[in-house]
Parts: C-alpha cells; sequence; structure tokens
C-alpha cells in the first residue's frame, strides 16, 4: 500500500541524496577544473629546489621540496602585514637564468602579473605565498628572515619512492617547474634533474 | 540510558512484587520504556562501523598512490564510488533499511573526503592542509542536514574539530572560525533533537573554550575560561528550574560549564606559577566550589553534577599534594585544616537531614 504520501516522502528521499551527491561531485570537479586551468594556462617557470623526505598523514609519500626563493630576507618586505594574511613575493631572473626575490608585500603588484604565454622577456613573475612573517612585521623585527610557503613544497610519489628519488637527487641538481596562475597561486608541472624533465604530470 | 533501563527494571520488579505496582501498570511502563529503546540495534552500529573501516580503506587506497592505475582511472573508481554509495542509501532509505542507509551516507561522506585527499595528490597541492578538512566536514554537514543522518553529523562535528586542531596546531593563535562551523553543525543536531550528537558538540565546545586559556594573553587566560565556565555553569542552573523542553538537558549544560570551570582553575593554581598565598586561596576556593556541587547535586538528584564533584575534588586533592603549599609541613597543616572543616561540614549536612526528617521532609 504505497499511499500518496508514502511516494512523496519516497521522491524527497531521491531529492536530497541527488542534492547531496552532485554537490559533492560539482565541489570535487571545480577543484579538479582548477587546477588544470592552472596548470595549462599558467606562466610557467623552472626553480631550484633542495628535497627531503617525509610521509603525509593523509596522502602517503612525498617528497619536500624547498626552494631559494622559500627564505626570503626580512628587509625585503614592504609595508605592514595584516595577520594571517598571504604575501606576495615578486621574483626576477638574472641573467643565470636562476629567480631570485625582489620584492615582498602585502599586495599583489598588478603590473608584474603573470600572464599565460607571456614573452620570457617579462622576467618578474609574482608569487602568493603563505607565511608567519606578519609576527615579526608586527613588531618592526626586520633581522628574522621569512619563511614563505608557495604551496608547490611537496611532491607526491608512489609509495616507497620517496628515498629512491632524493637517492636520485642527492648528487645531481633538481629543479621544479611551476606553473604561475593571474593571481599568484602556484602549482607544480614535474621535476627536473640535470636540465632533463623526469617527472612531468599529466593534467588529469 | 541502558544503565537507566536496567536500573528501572530491577526497580520494577522489586515494586511489583512489593504489590505497590498493579500488573497493568508495570505493563504500561514496561511499553513505554521499550520506546525509549535507541533505534539502532547492534546491527544498525555495526554497519557504521563498517562504513568507517571501508572509508579507510579507500583513504589508504589513496595514500599507496597505487601506479597500476591511472590518476584518471583511480579518480573515477571514487566518483564512482560516491555515486554508489549515496545511491544505495537511497535504495536502502526506501526500503525501510534506514540504519543501513545511515551506514552508505557514511560511506559516501568519506569517500567524499578520499577524492578530496587523491585531488590533492594528484596535483601536489600542498596549500593549507586544514583547508581540506573544512571543505570534507562541509560535504558532512550537508549530508547530515539534508538526509537527516546522525553519523554523518557526528563525523561533521569531528572533522570541524579536526580542522582547528590542526590550524591551532599550524599557528598557535585562537581559530576564531571555529565558533560559526561549530554552530552550523550544532544547530543542525539541536534541530535534529539528537542528545548524544549535542554531548560531543558540547565536548568540542568545551575544550576550545579550555584552550583559550593557553592562546589567549601569551597563555595567560585561565580567569577568562574560569569565568566563561561558571557563566555557562549559571544559564544551566537556572535551566534547570524551567520546565522547558531542551534538546541538551539542563544538568548536562551545568556539567559542561563546571567542567570548563574546574579546568580553568586548576590551569591558575598548577600551570601558572604562583605565590603560596594565592594558592592557597585558589585552592580553598576550588575545593569550596566542589563541596557545594556535590552538595547541590545530592539535593536535586542531579547525577552527573555529583560525580562531576567527585571527580573534581579527587584530580584538586591529587594535584595539591604533588605541588606541594610552600613546604610538606604546609601541606599537612592545608589538609588538615580542609580535612576538620569537610568533616564538620559533614556533622552540619547530618543534623539538617536529621531535624527534616523529624519535620517530616523527604529530602535525601
Amino acid at each position: 500500500m504505497m499511499g500518496a504520501d508514502q511516494s512523496r516522502s519516497v521522491r524527497s528521499v531521491w531529492t536530497a541524496i541527488a542534492t547531496v551527491a552532485s554537490v559533492q561531485l560539482a565541489v570535487l570537479g571545480y577543484i579538479v577544473f582548477d587546477r588544470v586551468r592552472l596548470l595549462s594556462a599558467g606562466r610557467e617557470i623552472v626553480l631550484d629546489v633542495v628535497p627531503v623526505d617525509p610521509r603525509s598523514l593523509f596522502r602517503g609519500d612525498y617528497v619536500i621540496l624547498s626552494y631559494d626563493i622559500s627564505r626570503i630576507s626580512s628587509a625585503l618586505l614592504e609595508g605592514k602585514l595584516a595577520k594571517g594574511a598571504p604575501l606576495f613575493v615578486t621574483i626576477a631572473q638574472d641573467a643565470a637564468d636562476k629567480w631570485n626575490v625582489v620584492r615582498v608585500a602585502a599586495e599583489l603588484v598588478v603590473s608584474a602579473m603573470p600572464e599565460a604565454g607571456t614573452a620570457p622577456a617579462a622576467k618578474q613573475v609574482v608569487m602568493k605565498a603563505r607565511s608567519d612573517a606578519w609576527r615579526s612585521a608586527a613588531t618592526g623585527d626586520r633581522t628574522e628572515p621569512i619563511f614563505a610557503r608557495y604551496g608547490i613544497e611537496s611532491y607526491f610519489v608512489p609509495e616507497g619512492q620517496g628515498l629512491e628519488l632524493e637517492q636520485l637527487v642527492g648528487e645531481k641538481k633538481i629543479k621544479a617547474v611551476v606553473a604561475v596562475g593571474r593571481d599568484g597561486t602556484a602549482a607544480l608541472k614535474g621535476l627536473m634533474v640535470d636540465g632533463k624533465l623526469v617527472y612531468r604530470e599529466p593534467l588529469i | 540510558m541502558w544503565g537507566y533501563q536496567g536500573r528501572i527494571e530491577r526497580d520494577l520488579d522489586r515494586w511489583r512484587d512489593a504489590g505497590w505496582l498493579t500488573p497493568e501498570g508495570d505493563a504500561r511502563i514496561r511499553a513505554e520504556l521499550a520506546l525509549r529503546r535507541p533505534r539502532y540495534g547492534l546491527s544498525g552500529a555495526l554497519a557504521v562501523l563498517g562504513a568507517v573501516l571501508l572509508g579507510f580503506a579507500a583513504m589508504s587506497f589513496v595514500a599507496a598512490n597505487w601506479q597500476e592505475m591511472s590518476k584518471l582511472a583511480r579518480f573515477m573508481l571514487l566518483f564512482a564510488s560516491i555515486i554508489a554509495a549515496y545511491g544505495a542509501a537511497g535504495a536502502l532509505f526506501v526500503r525501510g533499511l534506514t540504519s543501513f542507509a545511515h551506514a552508505a551516507l557514511l560511506l559516501g561522506v568519506a569517500l567524499f573526503g578520499a577524492s578530496i585527499m587523491l585531488i590533492a595528490q594528484m596535483y601536489h597541492m600542498d596549500g593549507n592542509p586544514p583547508d581540506v578538512v573544512l571543505v570534507w566536514a562541509g560535504g558532512a554537514l550537508l549530508t547530515g542536514a539534508a538526509l537527516g543522518s546522525n553519523p554523518a553529523l557526528s563525523a561533521a562535528m569531528l572533522l570541524t574539530c579536526l580542522w582547528t586542531g590542526w590550524e591551532v596546531a599550524l599557528t598557535s593563535e585562537v581559530h576564531w572560525l571555529f565558533l560559526p562551523v561549530w554552530a552550523a553543525v550544532t544547530a543542525a543536531m539541536a534541530w535534529r533533537e539528537w542528545s548524544a550528537g549535542l554531548l560531543l558538540a558540547g565536548g568540542a565546545i568545551s575544550v576550545w573554550i579550555v584552550a583559550l586559556g593557553y592562546l589567549l594573553s601569551d597563555g595567560h587566560a585561565h580567569q577568562l575560561v574560569t569565568l566563561l565556565g561558571l557563566t555557562i555553569l549559571a544559564a544551566g542552573a537556572v535551566l534547570v528550574q524551567r520546565p522547558l523542553h531542551l534538546p541538551l538537558q539542563p544538568p548536562v549544560i551545568v556539567g559542561f560549564g563546571m567542567a570548563i570551570a574546574f579546568a580553568g582553575s586548576l590551569a591558575l593554581q598548577f600551570v601558572e606559577v604562583v605565590s603560596t598565598g594565592r594558592l592557597i586561596v585558589l585552592s580553598a576556593l576550588t575545593l569550596a566550589a566542589l563541596l557545594a556541587a556535590i552538595y547541590w547535586g545530592f539535593r536535586t538528584g542531579m547525577r552527573n553534577v555529583l560525580w562531576l564533584g567527585y571527580t573534581g575534588f579527587s584530580i584538586e586533592v591529587l594535584a595539591l599534594y604533588f605541588k606541594t603549599i610552600g613546604t610538606l609541613m604546609g601541606s599537612s597543616l592545608f589538609f588538615l585544616v580542609t580535612g576538620l572543616l569537610v568533616i564538620l561540614l559533614a556533622a552540619v549536612a547530618f543534623r539538617l537531614h536529621e531535624r527534616q526528617e523529624a519535620a517530616g521532609g523527604g529530602l535525601s
């Protein structure tokens, strides 16, 4: 005896189920879309790195990548920083094609924004970073260096291969291929050893 | 709840045997008790635990970063599993197998989390890890609120706590954003009148408040914690007097207030550096408050207040013993004086009790 009430409640259960599932799938889809867009349209730069190997709580083995541009002199910091606010780090390429930090600020400098397909002549890129620099900025202390995190510090490798990768790069010099978006967000595209691309991630 | 069921059933047997209860009254009371039994039996509980295990299987699968399957294939597999879990939940609801349906919903929530982790791994995303947990908590809250799922709501609460704990561990700052998210999950629990969930919510906010003492004013805000605890306690005490229908029993609110105030007071006495005089004043006040709570628990029959009072008393006395008041002789003197005072109180209580008995009062 399936009355009108019952069929309505059955319908509402399915409506709720469909809503929940589609919202969650849409969230996942959006995260993927956002990344793919950044990786394909972002400005590509190559950074020098120093890796070490730990293991992520949730996501398996990974190699921690630390960059030359991760440690910044506080003297380069311009203006004040709000608590917990992101940092915008302007980096410039020198004659040896190495990227160095030239400016750190609390706002994005539009003129130095990376553009998709920009000619390498534009030798500056702004990268968004997180750091606890606002603590020293608040006290006016400009002696401690700033440790900036760009969100490209973890490179995930198949279980057990983290050490292998680390050994591989132990003697040789490793570089990271990074895509930087219009808002300064960075994403890892792959790793280079001795100028050769050893890992390149497919978009999906 | 189970303890209460067992106790009342034993009492019913006794009352019926004594002839105080008619067989009809006995049957009616037992019928009402049967209605109050938890709706999820053993099978439902096992199904939920099974879903938790499957969720961990999915997370470990992601963590293994298995290369035999392409990223895209792994991603599609998780996508399909989410659809399958929610689809199964719908089918089980329609068939009236609600406890299994809730287990399937919980699995859907777990797979949603595993998928976020997989995406983070696929793209080597290393932003702010707690953000991932917040998105996951949001998904769990959506499932819990839209489908009236208690297991999903408890997952949302636990994930909210994980999110805040992680943020605090990274920044050593008070995580204020905990409050709106906690309030949203708690509101969903209160709307469903789910008292066990509200206990979890109460525990979560209590820990958050106690942590304020260690995070605000360079870690010296325990007075504020004690004050907040006493305020919650007072609010609960006011509610105890009112015959309001609340999803969370007022004595439980009183209990949380007591626990918070006591945690703050313990930190004031034993975490902070205090002079002997201040320690004596603070500990005397704490002991007096705990004795008052024990008395109040006895008077009103609020068992949780009574037991929290006993537990607090034991912790306080042990902590004082280890801390030492000035010298060991000082401690000895303190315990002697307080011991004599408490025995004096016992004698007063006994007299009062006798007088009430004589006057025909029924307080015990």
